[in-house]
């Protein structure tokens, strides 16, 4: 299968930073599976899902995306159309409506969908917000709420790449299992190809691949339980 | 279009801080909308004294040194004091100065009428010389006619105010026509339509020659008189009897004028463009040849008296427009550059969704945008309501400021008594004293105004949106959004 989000030797380095914290980070991500990405605190997950993201800038290495390479493309119009963002902190706009966030979304991307605000209640419908909710200031949802309309605004462009920074780390137990219900759909059932940055086994226990970084290296690792210290520098199209 | 229909929101979303940035915006404007109200209307009232008022020159001639010159030139001991001239041509010349918005020219000769008798002829004629001084006699070769009237010519001032009027026949208008007094023409028997003929002379000083002059004017009207019979002048004879008069035009008493001779009097009263140029003026008409005995002068006291205090309440109201607009930028760009830090996280959250740096510059900058055009249609209705009141209060203060002023001066002008310069006419460069000062000021909101105030609210708006565009320009979503989770 063809690969939609290829890293090649990817590298960073924060600013005033002595080392990198990624160090030629390969990798290749498919559509219809979800990947998590796991890691100690400060190893580099979460920089490595904003360079994805697009951001921020790689040091060094390409990111591509369908070929194309990050820094080629106008960044914004990257996030604004190719790719969904979720955010552990949610990063709605607060004093606007949950509808309004998404209509906004489906705004800045430039979507040609008719019945823009139609379609945002449809979209979080199916995260399961109804139009009560959708029409309430996003600062007066739960937490589980507004990680839905989180989701739902990742996928008002429609992107083919879903990412998500610890969607469920402020969530409880029974909405983190409904969250991960919702990627998993959007990745099996909508052939997206989702990744998950995350500390949490519930999660990891759900993704197709285990991704780990260790030392500024990424590795896959075996089975779904946990992070665990990859053996070489590798990506799953090696394991095949 | 989304993007303003999402400043449009976010203008109710943050209410609470566009209702403090448009209370300011608000007060400027409508402090904005006063002053621009009362300065321009303070200064089409200005201009419109300029014009028709307060501009006007005249060359006085200053008896000292007249007599002084006089005195200087003597060798007989006899002191001959001849009025000081300007001739036609100097009149003309000074008259194509570019600092004047116009000129009026009038001219008046001498002349014994033939076949007539003048009003008061018991009287005798006279020369138009003055002399001082006892003993000698003419330096002319011939002694110099005796006048009996006096030709005018565009001299009508005395019908605009009332105290000559039309009895017959009609004013002079082509040249050669001519009016006479009512009593003149009674006791000549004159009636429109005949035809009179005049005897004058003029004289060159130099060569003591004199040289005689005829014209032939046709009698288109009469005139009632209510001058003094004498004016002004300290002689009573035929010659200065003013009803002797004989009015006609300029071009008419001009046509026997003679380059260098004397004996026709030539007058312009000049209006220059602006009071402030008549020191400018002063210098070129010097160096056009006007005599030093001549003293150039503007009615400028009258002028301040008048218009002073109209221009002191512009100046007040431009002066207080400049510091509201000063201050009023000043906490605008600060309240802005603080509001676009409490929206750091919103704009983080917009770049993070894909928006650019310039969109959501615009959209902050149409936010502000609305707010102003809210207090831009609120602030010209508060400051049209205000903005009477405001003058009518400061232009009060302004005249009582003036009033001080000239009463202090009157004060310490009579205190000196010798020492205040006085002109022929009994003072040149003082106030009229029936010069009243503008008391009320109709301040009127013009579609000038408005649009000088359409862009002072764009410019405080642009400067609000350009402090926001500042701020925006150094956050990126990635280093906004980190540091808030």
């Amino acid at each position: 299968m063809t690969s939609t989000l290829t890293l090649d030797r990817v590298t960073y380095r924060y600013d005033g930073a002595k080392k990198d914290v990624l160090r030629g980070i390969s990798a290749a991500f498919e559509p219809g599976k979800v990947y998590t990405v796991v890691g100690k605190s400060g190893s580099g997950k979460s920089t490595l899902l904003s360079l994805i993201a697009g951001l921020d800038v790689a040091g060094g290495g390409q990111i591509l995306h369908d070929g194309e390479d990050l820094r080629t493309l106008d960044r914004d119009a990257y996030r604004a159309r190719r790719i969904g963002v979720i955010f552990q902190g949610f990063n709605l706009l607060t004093t606007a409506t949950a509808v309004q966030n998404i209509v906004l979304s489906m705004n800045i991307s430039g979507s040609r969908v008719k019945h823009k605000k139609e379609h945002a209640y449809e979209l979080l419908a199916r995260v399961g917000i109804d139009r009560e909710t959708a029409g309430r200031p996003v600062l007066k949802l739960s937490g589980g709420e507004q990680q839905r309309v989180g989701i739902a605004r990742a996928l008002s462009h429609d992107p083919r790449i879903i990412i998500a920074d610890e969607p469920t780390g402020n969530l409880d137990q029974a909405t983190e299992d409904e969250i991960l219900r919702i990627l998993t759909g959007l990745a099996h059932d909508e052939g997206r190809c989702v990744i998950v940055v995350t500390h949490s086994r519930r999660v990891t226990a759900v993704a197709d691949e285990v991704l780990g970084i260790t030392a500024g290296r990424l590795g896959t690792v075996k089975g779904a339980r946990g992070p665990r210290k990859p053996a070489v520098s590798t990506t799953h199209q090696d394991r095949g | 279009m989304y993007i303003l229909h999402n400043a449009l929101a976010n203008v109710w979303r943050h209410k609470g801080r566009n209702a403090l940035l448009g209370a300011i915006i608000l007060v400027v404007i409508a402090a904005s909308v006063i002053a621009l109200m009362i300065s321009s209307t303070a200064t089409s009232i200005i201009d419109d004294y300029k014009e028709r008022f307060s501009a006007e020159v005249t060359f006085v001639p200053d008896m000292e040194k007249v007599r002084e010159e006089a005195m200087a030139g003597s060798t007989d001991g006899m002191v001959r004091m001849t009025m000081p001239t300007i001739d036609a041509d100097q009149y003309l010349a000074f008259g194509e100065s570019e600092h004047l918005a116009d000129a009026d020219f009038t001219a008046a000769t001498g002349v014994v009428p033939e076949d007539l008798t003048p009003v008061a002829a018991d009287l005798g004629g006279g020369s138009g010389m003055m002399t001082m001084g006892g003993g000698g006699g003419s330096t002319f070769e011939s002694e110099p006619m005796s006048f009996t009237a006096s030709l005018q010519g565009d001299k009508f001032t005395e019908f605009d105010d009332g105290s000559r009027a039309l009895a017959d026949g009609e004013l002079p208008d082509a040249d050669g026509e001519a009016l006479v007094s009512t009593e003149l023409a009674e006791l000549n028997d004159l009636a429109v339509g005949d035809t009179i003929h005049l005897d004058g002379e003029l004289r060159n000083v130099d060569e003591g020659s004199l040289e005689p002059i005829e014209y032939e004017v046709t009698v288109v009207g009469t005139y009632d008189d209510l001058t003094d019979e004498y004016g002004t002048s300290p002689q009573q004879n035929a010659f200065t009897n003013r009803r002797n008069e004989i009015l006609t035009t300029y071009d008419t008493v001009l046509e026997n004028y003679v380059s260098g001779m004397q004996g026709m009097q030539v007058a312009a009263t000049f209006y220059l463009q602006d009071p402030d140029l008549l020191e400018a003026f002063t210098q070129e008409v010097r160096a056009e040849g006007l005599p030093d005995v001549f003293d150039v002068t503007t009615d400028s006291a009258t002028y301040n008296a008048i218009v002073g205090p109209v221009e002191g309440l512009k100046s007040v109201s431009v002066t207080f427009m400049i510091v509201v607009l000063v201050f009023g930028g000043v906490i605008i760009a600060l309240l802005s550059s603080i509001a676009i830090r409490e929206r750091k996280y919103e704009i983080g959250v917009l770049r993070a969704m894909g928006m650019k740096k310039s969109a959501v510059g615009v959209g902050l900058w149409s936010e502000i945008l609305a707010v102003t055009a809210a207090c831009l249609l609120l602030g010209l209705g508060v400051g049209s309501l205000v903005a009477q009141p405001v003058t009518d209060m400061l232009l009060a203060d302004q005249i009582q400021a003036a009033e001080e002023a000239t009463a202090a001066a009157e004060e310490q002008g009579s205190g000196g008594g010798m020492g205040m310069r006085m002109g022929p006419m009994g003072g040149a460069n003082q106030a009229d004293p029936d010069a009243e000062p503008l008391s009320a000021l109709a301040v009127a909101l013009t579609p000038g105004t408005v649009g000088q105030i359409g862009g002072v609210a764009l410019g405080l708006a642009t400067l609000a949106g350009l402090v926001s565009l500042g701020r925006i320009t150094r956050y990126e979503p990635i280093k906004i959004l980190s540091e808030r989770n």
